[in-house]
């Protein structure tokens, strides 16, 4: 039996499976990323997608066009997060209750909406909505394992290495990114240099927005070609966590959503174990809560160590001018 | 108008506002998709009232929001966004389920173990992300979230491996025993109200807790020194190190506080609504409680009305959703708006200014006539 899954996770199937269930983390995940380094906790992942998720699929039925659905779900994923925005920097909501308002109203209305469309609160079978077609790369598709590992995963999937690529690439390599950094790092030293801050916010999150919604739209119309209620089951807040865990970093945030996906595949893996599930699903949550506690204690470390060699340095200077310390007077 | 002077008056205002706006704006919708938009409304506004068990779906719904209410303004008033109380509500109901369904007490003693065991597991999962942010500085919006999934983990685990029937078909244990089931807030010698409201509902002694519970929140939140350090903390935790108060110990306290309300939360659903141990115990009510404490403004005193008025408006949801063709989700965009009207301070910064104005020109005015009786 140990061998079977064993088999099964060292398999190429194994390896592209875990692709997929990570993309609808990753996308989110660079959202939360972006928003969270401009000092703006975006805890409104999960109701963007939701959001994109429902109207992507919505529009890709009613227009027969999947590019317009997928155009509609990131405006719509935009939408939220302009409304995040709005009422975070301009009427002064705290980030907080606002982002968990738009949850709940996410979650609501896309159910309730389901309903009046449909008929139906469970999903959107009855609507034909369409699906993002897969990749094939010419050449790899045909090789034995790279090929099952690399092609013929839906747009999201490389999407989703692009944009972590693009994003590192923006918050390190352009003066926006350290424009955006500055002012999650230390709003009023940003101000007093002539950044606007609040500017600055609203960008990341709508970016968030952006990178959220493309998220969602993965889950209903690529991974699943279908609107579920409540579909998100959660990957907003796994997304957060993702942020966290990866240290911060665009790559870091990427192996931590990848490590999330790792884990639920193979808690599907084991399902032919006698191992209950549950213990297996736990172990990223609780990997998350080490990785806060780890990067808290490496936090202090750099601190003291800074502390510690500046007192060398300001007793080896106390020493070179003749004075003892602790025996002046 | 001198009323409208007080803040706490004008605060209630303010919500009342909000309410009535975001009902409004209900209204508007269930108009644009419904076919009797009238009758729909009307079964959402008066139906907790229309039937007598209906009413008590009423009362036992406001009693699991206000514990949770009450788990998140302790937290929230000192600026602690704790997410944990889902998670401590789990737990709460699974060790008291545990304890009613297995341990071999009398009733008399085995549902105040149980209720205790529910109130600890609260406080020791409480306290597991107040160490981790008062010592370690971890973000606790991500430490809650995740020790939620985990408690919700346990929760299945042991309820499916553990505890239901060993050849049951389906995931959910058996029935408590009577020994295990919080009995009805009515006591039997009240002879015809004891059989209806028994019969009827499962309004339970749950109810005297929940009112002794607000009071000691608030008791402990305005008259003790530990509630002044944690409001200290929600004001200004700079203000409050500076002060030399022990931050690290107040917010790891203030933690495990919230938890004991989110596991007797639990309690109560096991013990006195579901009466059994089932999966989706909870259903997001952590996240309901944020809404209840944001209405009451982070204030114990008030998260009763609120947990009522909230809990009011769930039930009459649910009575419109089987009365016409409106489903009940409705409510969750109409709790939202509310939520985003309620905190949203610069929405009435028009009105306040205005206020502040006249305040200001008023007392220029008594300032000038103290000055021309002293001159």
């Amino acid at each position: 039996m140990v061998e079977l899954v064993l088999r099964g996770i060292f398999s190429a199937f194994f390896v592209a499976s875990v692709l997929r269930i990570s993309t609808p983390l990753i996308l989110p995940a660079l959202g939360g990323l972006v928003s969270e380094l401009a000092g703006a906790t975006n805890i409104a992942l999960e109701g963007i997608m939701l959001t994109s998720a429902f109207t992507g699929v919505v529009i890709s039925a009613y227009t027969k066009s999947v590019f317009l659905g997928v155009l509609a779900g990131i405006l719509s994923g935009i939408l939220i997060a302009a409304l995040l925005a709005y009422f975070h920097l301009y009427l002064q909501t705290d980030l907080f209750l606002a982002g968990i308002a738009l949850n709940i109203m996410a979650t609501g209305g896309t159910i309730f909406l389901l309903y009046v469309l449909t008929g139906d609160k469970g999903n959107s079978s009855t609507l034909a909505s369409g699906a993002v077609p897969n990749v094939t790369i010419p050449m790899i598709h045909d090789m034995p394992v790279l090929g099952t590992i690399v092609s013929g995963h839906n747009i999201f999937v490389y999407l989703g290495v692009l944009l972590t690529w693009l994003t590192s690439v923006m918050l390190y390599r352009t003066p926006f990114g350290v424009h955006l950094r500055a002012v999650g790092e230390n709003p009023v030293a940003a101000e007093s240099l002539g950044i606007n801050v609040r500017l600055m916010r609203l960008y990341a999150i709508l970016i968030s927005g952006a990178l959220a919604s493309l998220g969602g739209l993965n889950l209903s119309m690529a991974y699943l070609t279908l609107f579920q209620r409540e579909m998100t089951a959660g990957r907003g807040f796994i997304a957060l966590a993702a942020v966290f865990l990866g240290g911060r970093t665009p790559w870091g945030t990427f192996i931590a959503a990848v490590l999330f996906g790792f884990f639920d595949a193979l808690s599907n893996q084991l399902g032919s174990l006698k191992v209950p599930s549950m213990w297996v699903q736990m172990i990223p949550y609780v990997a998350t809560i080490v990785a806060l506690v780890v990067y808290a204690l490496r936090k202090r470390a750099i601190y003291l160590e800074r502390a510690r060699k500046f007192q060398e340095r300001h007793l080896a200077e106390l020493q070179a001018r003749g004075a003892r310390p602790h025996e002046t007077g | 108008m001198k009323i409208l002077r007080i803040p706490a008056v004008r605060e209630f205002l303010r919500i009342l506002l909000a309410v009535v706006a975001a009902l409004l704006l209900g209204f508007i919708i269930t108009l644009l998709v419904s076919e009797d938009p009238i009758g729909a409304y009307k079964a959402f506004l008066t139906g907790p009232l229309s039937k007598f068990n209906r009413f008590g779906d009423w009362l036992e719904e406001s009693i699991t929001l206000i514990f949770v209410g009450l788990a998140v303004a302790v937290a929230f008033k000192s600026k602690q966004f704790s997410l944990g109380a889902e998670g401590q509500l789990l737990l709460g109901a699974l060790v008291s389920g545990a304890i009613a369904l297995f341990v071999p007490l009398p009733g008399i003693l085995r549902i105040p173990v149980a209720l205790l065991a529910a109130a600890a597991v609260g406080f020791i999962y409480g306290w597991i992300p107040g160490y981790l942010k008062a010592h370690l500085n971890a973000n606790e919006i991500v430490s809650t979230l995740m020790l939620n999934t985990i408690a919700l983990k346990l929760y299945d685990y042991f309820l499916i491996f553990h505890i239901k029937p060993p050849n049951a078909g389906y995931n959910a244990s058996d029935f408590f025993p009577k020994a295990g089931v919080l009995p009805s807030f009515v006591p039997p010698f009240m002879g015809e109200i004891y059989t209806r409201f028994s019969q009827q509902t499962n309004v339970t002694i749950m109810l005297y807790i929940m009112i002794a519970a607000f009071i000691a929140a608030y008791y402990m939140m305005f008259r003790t020194p530990f509630g002044y350090e944690l409001r200290m903390i929600g004001a200004n935790i700079k203000f409050a190190n500076y002060g030399g108060i022990n931050t690290k110990r107040t917010i790891i306290l203030v933690f495990a506080i919230s938890g004991i309300f989110g596991g007797l939360a639990g309690a109560h659903l096991a013990m006195g609504i579901h009466t059994k141990l089932i999966m989706n115990i909870s259903l997001g009510m952590g996240f309901e409680g944020i809404v209840v404490a944001t209405l009451a403004r982070n204030n114990p005193l008030f998260v009763p009305l609120a947990g009522l008025a909230y809990g009011y408006l769930r039930a009459g949801a649910d009575v419109m959703e089987r009365a016409s063709d409106v489903s009940r989700e409705m409510v969750l965009v109409i709790q939202a708006i509310i939520i985003l009207l309620v905190t949203a301070e610069g929405l009435l910064p028009v009105i306040q200014q205005r206020v502040a104005a006249r305040r200001s020109a008023n007392g220029q005015n008594a300032a000038a006539l103290e000055g021309g009786e002293n001159g």
